[in-house]
């Protein structure tokens, strides 16, 4: 059975979620209201799937991200956010998180994302395509990088548009002629790829850091 | 810290000084040596040679003393500014005797020459325009006095060294007040930081609860469900008013995110880039209204509660909105007829509107996929 933990602030949404997951047959491990709290019971509770809210009252969500999977490598992450303030669903992405909903999503879409977050895969509003899309813009343009940036190929431009333009895997797959596995590798690398950039920048971060202190 | 203001600068403010003292013991220095150099010059015609020389050291070391009391916030207060004027008056006030009758028909008015205007604008530095005028006058006043006693009184020096204690006054009061305007920016801004960051909590709230009711509202049905429709379109609205942020693209250029944000609603989404897509405010207009009339499109030919996707994209010389719905799609050669029989709803207002920008537009429909325009305009 898969263990999902949902984290949210406000208790009325975090008990429907939990409600709605527990009758649909997912094992509900925790549910949480704080990031520091969820980070802590991450390891204990080993949740394959946590549903998380951007907005917390303690950690930002991308520090909450960084904990859980630095509490428990193997979880995946679906972050749910009321606002869908760019920069906050651009940046939890590139933290780690593989699939993002907004609140408003129905009920049979919020259930479809959980299974599909649990099964391995990325889950893509429209919005998020158009963000990722933007960033690998971004980072190709910005003046003289620090590494080489990272790319998307043609097809995976063309994936990303075409989900950016609200179209589902389904139809993505028969309109380019390929299997919906395909057209699922595709959206999950465009994401890899950024979080890998994300990683080595980090890492390049704080050698700077720590060098600059050690003068 | 102490709570005594001195003169207009204020805790925090010192910092700003720094300069301008360092500027004052460039100049004292300079003037020391020209003072020393005039003294080598002509020394031998003066009444006390060696007195002239004694009076160059007191100089000389006053002028480091005082460059060391200056760098020292706490130091730069009534007794040192006192002292420093007294000290300098001194050395003009023993000059006539020491110069003698000789010394003074040489030309030579003092020993110090320049060097005293150095109290005056050090005054004028701790405590701007008024205080300068007063310590000019005072000195003017011992000048007077010094050169009086020979030849009668010239006023030169006095105004030159008024005008000098009034502009370098005024310098220091500029900067300080500049300082200080720049440290409330900096606060105002960190207030309204601070408030932005409680109005996002705020409406994250909000849009909670309207979610929630949303999500119950259409689970329940009936009058419920009608409820929940409408949070859900306030949600929408909402979200568009903070979900682009605060960033603000250079003058003159419109965020594209935000002026296509009207737009969007429970049927109608919006994929943008994170960071603004500037664009002039005339393109942001006309892009507005062709994305409007293709939206106008889609509800009027369209099934009510059709979707649709708008998507923004920036490129290395262009910008590009496409506009796609879910629609039965436009079948083939429908929009060239409308244009021959002159119903030119679609093509006059949007074909139009992107062509006078220097752009191009691209309808595409695949049977079951709804239909495509896309507008590109260079930017």
């Amino acid at each position: 059975m898969t263990r999902v933990m949902v984290v949210d602030d406000h208790p009325m949404w975090r008990e429907g979620v939990a409600r709605e997951l527990a009758e649909e047959g997912y094992e509900v491990v925790a549910t949480v209201g704080e990031g520091g709290q969820a980070v802590r019971v991450a390891a204990a509770a080993r949740p394959d799937v946590v549903v998380l809210d951007l907005q917390l009252p303690d950690l930002s969500g991308v520090e909450v991200i960084h904990g859980l999977l630095a509490a428990y490598p193997t979880t995946r992450i679906l972050v749910l956010s009321a606002s869908g303030e760019q920069q906050d669903v651009l940046d939890a992405v590139k933290a780690g998180a593989t699939g993002y909903l907004l609140k408003s999503a129905a009920r049979s879409e919020f259930l479809d994302a959980v299974r599909r977050t649990a099964d391995g895969d990325t889950v893509f509003t429209p919005g998020l395509a158009g963000l990722v899309l933007g960033e690998y813009r971004r980072l190709a343009a910005a003046p003289a990088p620090a590494d080489e940036p990272p790319r998307l190929t043609d097809r995976e431009t063309e994936v990303l548009r075409l989900v950016a333009k609200g179209l589902s895997y389904k139809q993505i797959a028969e309109r380019l002629v390929v299997s919906h596995r395909t057209v699922q590798n595709h959206v999950q690398n465009t994401l890899h790829k950024l979080q890998l950039h994300n990683r080595v920048e980090l890492v390049r971060y704080a050698i700077e850091q720590g060098l600059d202190d050690r003068e | 810290m102490t709570a005594v203001a001195r003169g207009p600068a204020r805790p925090g403010t010192e910092e700003f000084e720094v300069p301008l003292w360092r500027a004052l013991a460039v100049f004292r220095i300079a003037a020391l040596s020209y003072a020393a150099v005039r003294v080598a010059q002509n020394f031998r015609h003066y009444d006390h040679p060696v007195l002239s020389w004694v009076v160059i050291g007191v100089m000389a070391g006053w002028t480091a003393l005082t460059i060391y009391g200056y760098r020292q916030p706490r130091w730069r207060r009534w007794p040192l500014l006192i002292a420093d004027l007294a000290v300098t008056a001194a050395c003009l006030l023993v000059s006539p005797a020491i110069l003698g009758p000789n010394g003074l028909q040489l030309g030579i008015a003092n020993i110090p020459v320049a060097w005293i205007a150095s109290p005056v604008l050090a005054w004028a530095i701790s405590g701007g325009r008024r205080r300068g005028v007063i310590a000019a006058i005072i000195m003017g006043i011992c000048d007077l006095i010094s050169f009086s006693s020979y030849n009668g009184a010239s006023l030169d020096s006095p105004v030159l060294l008024i005008l000098a204690g009034l502009a370098v006054g005024h310098v220091a009061r500029l900067s300080v007040e500049a300082q200080e305007r720049l440290q409330r920016a900096t606060e105002l801004d960190a207030a309204n930081r601070e408030r932005e960051r409680l109005a996002r909590g705020i409406h994250d709230s909000v849009l909670q609860v309207l979610a929630l009711v949303q999500r119950r509202g259409t689970e329940l049905g009936g009058e419920a469900a009608e409820l929940g429709r409408l949070a859900g379109e306030q949600q929408a609205a909402l979200r568009t008013l903070v979900g682009s942020g605060p960033a603000v693209p250079p003058d003159g250029d419109v965020d594209l995110r935000t002026v296509l944000g009207r737009y969007a609603s429970g049927t109608v989404s919006l994929a943008t880039p994170a960071h603004p897509v500037a664009v002039p405010a005339t393109v942001a207009d006309e892009l507005t209204l062709a994305v409007g009339a293709a939206l106008a499109n889609v509800a009027q030919h369209c099934a009510t509660g059709t979707r649709a996707w708008v998507l923004v994209e920036k490129e290395d010389s262009s910008v590009l909105v496409t506009i796609r719905d879910d629609g039965p799609g436009i079948p083939p050669g429908r929009l060239d007829e409308a244009a021959a029989a002159g119903r030119l709803g679609v093509a006059q207002s949007i074909k139009g509107r992107i062509r006078d920008l220097g752009g191009s537009v691209a309808y595409a429909s695949t049977p079951g996929q709804g239909t495509e325009v896309e507008l590109r305009v260079p930017a």
